[in-house]
């Protein structure tokens, strides 16, 4: 673990404005704090409703920032406010520097699995020839036989369509990634698969800032726990301290 | 902030604005989302569109979203020069490095740069299209508006773009009257296509079509706008069509700008009362 962290969260609240709804303002996230450094493997934990998902989103700016700070490291060791970049700049870094993996693919147009991967892989900087190569070993990896690269996304099942998801995000992974219950629907045996993978991603560095739904999950993943109740850290600390205090109740979705 | 690399636009559109029936200074403040109407109380006036800023860089799709009336295909219109703007400053990369205003442009010049600089793709076909014409001499105008000569190189660039827009090449030499929806807008695509403008603006593009057919016409824009790498204007009342094509986008509202935000965030954290109306309206 490198001593300089990537990502600073300071203080950072997020309040919806209901304007149809009497204007009522609904707080989601408040003055919430910690670090994340490269090669670290942080899961978010606390009952449904603590903030864990607006936390992602926020940092991703999905939601824009209410107050506070988020703090990035660019690759060339500049650090920049997310929560002050234009929009043009957050897409400059989206999927280059941090990327966000959900349970769900986005709507994608008719493209083959592979060339999904692949323009993933692309769209980072690696060659077409490699991101290829990268791309069949990924999926290989993620149990998606060669004859289903060929064919569109849209055909596919819901755990084959989450596992080409979690390909795509993770082909030439950015710096940091944000993953919200990426293996949520996965049957047993592609759930190991897609775990390991997952694991993988700190022993090369990158940090990880994950959601996931159950104990066991978080207990192979996590170097670290934060766990959230009613938009706030209630504990942040090593896996082996904060895992024991943890009850199913603090991974529902 | 220097830190992030941003592509430098290709279409910059500065206070733009369109107003119908005589000016008077004060109807701006008396029109607009928060007097509920674009149109003036006391003299009549309509603006139309006022005070529209954005910029769009190649390879970039911006979206333009709002119901009818928002004067989101007014804006379309000014730039694409359909319509007059009342004011404003519109420069194109392509064109003398973007140092000239085209809206200050005379007519001829203003068609000229619909050739080859900047195209644009219609709700209605027949706006785009010469109905009574063959699709393949459809797309020969904008070619020998450019100035090919060669017949044999017409045919050959006519049939690349047809079959890049999945127009079956046997139908070529049909008359695009004959032609379905979803085929005339593969036409109308193709057409805007020829000359490769760096530049294209789509009012609407599978509005009309039926669900199935408006998909796959969707699916081509998309994958084009990724291969050709040009800076795209989508409007739209769809956010699906907004959420497919699009990374930015604004939010029309009688003749106002009333968002502009990330795509992803306008769809899930939408601030201004209108935006979030429209986008609970598309989610249910």
């Amino acid at each position: 673990m490198s001593n300089s962290p990537i990502l600073e969260v300071r203080n950072i609240s997020k309040s919806f404005t209901l304007h149809n709804i009497d204007g009522r303002n609904v707080s989601a996230l408040h003055d919430v704090s910690f670090a994340v450094h490269p090669g670290e493997h942080v899961s978010l934990a606390g009952s449904s409703g603590a903030g864990k998902s607006t936390l992602l989103r926020l940092i991703y700016r999905t939601y824009s920032i209410t107050s506070g700070e988020v703090n990035f490291r660019l690759v060339n060791d500049e650090w920049v406010d997310i929560a002050q970049l234009s929009d043009a700049e957050v897409i400059a870094i989206r999927g280059r520097e941090i990327g966000y993996v959900s349970q769900f693919l986005r709507a994608q147009p008719r493209r083959s699995v592979i060339d999904l991967v692949s323009k993933a892989g692309v769209s980072r900087g690696m060659s077409p020839a490699d991101a290829r190569e990268q791309a069949g070993i990924s999926l290989g990896r993620l149990g998606i036989a060669p004859s289903l690269w060929d064919v569109h996304t849209s055909v596919l099942s819901g755990g084959e369509k989450q596992r080409v998801n979690i390909a795509a995000g993770l082909i030439s992974p950015p710096r940091l990634l944000l993953l919200d219950e990426p293996v949520s629907a996965l049957d047993p045996e592609n759930r190991e698969r897609a775990i390991e993978v997952i694991a993988d991603l700190s022993k090369q560095g990158v940090a990880v800032l994950a959601v996931f739904h159950d104990l066991d999950a978080i207990s192979r993943l996590a170097s670290r726990i934060i766990l959230m109740a009613r938009g706030q850290v209630v504990t942040d600390g090593p896996v082996d301290q904060v895992l024991p205090q943890l009850t199913p109740g603090d991974v529902q979705p | 902030m220097t830190l992030i690399h941003v592509p430098a636009p290709v279409l910059q559109v500065r206070n733009l604005g369109k107003y119908y029936g005589n000016f008077d200074a004060d109807m701006i403040g008396r029109t607009g989302p928060e007097h509920g109407t674009a149109r003036d109380p006391l003299s009549g006036s309509i603006v139309a569109a006022w005070d529209v800023n954005f910029e769009v860089a190649a390879g970039e799709a911006l979206g333009i979203v709002g119901e009818s009336g928002s004067g989101k295909s007014t804006v379309l219109r000014c730039i694409a020069g359909d319509i007059e703007a009342s004011t404003g400053d519109v420069r194109l990369a392509p064109l003398e490095d973007g140092t000239v205003n085209i809206l200050d442009l005379d007519p001829s010049s203003r068609r000229r740069l619909r050739v080859d600089t900047l195209s644009v793709v219609y709700q209605d076909p027949a706006e785009g299209l010469s109905m009574g014409v063959t699709a393949g001499g459809n797309i020969a105008d904008p070619l020998t508006a450019a100035g090919w000569r060669n017949f044999g190189a017409i045919r050959e660039r006519a049939q690349e773009l047809l079959l890049r827009t999945e127009v079956p090449l046997d139908r070529m030499d049909d008359i695009v009257r004959n032609f379905s929806g979803g085929m005339r807008q593969r036409v109308q695509i193709a057409r805007a296509l020829a000359n490769k403008p760096p530049i294209l603006l789509l009012d609407e593009p599978t509005t009309g079509l039926d669900a199935s057919v408006a998909s796959g016409v969707l699916d081509l824009i998309r994958n084009l706008l990724e291969e050709l790498q040009v800076a795209a204007v989508v409007v739209s009342h769809d956010f699906g069509v907004i959420e497919m094509l699009t990374e930015r986008c604004l939010v029309m509202q009688h003749g106002r700008v009333v968002e502009d935000a990330l795509t992803d965030q306008l769809l899930e954290d939408p601030h201004h009362p209108y935006s979030q109306k429209l986008v609970a309206a598309a989610r249910t």
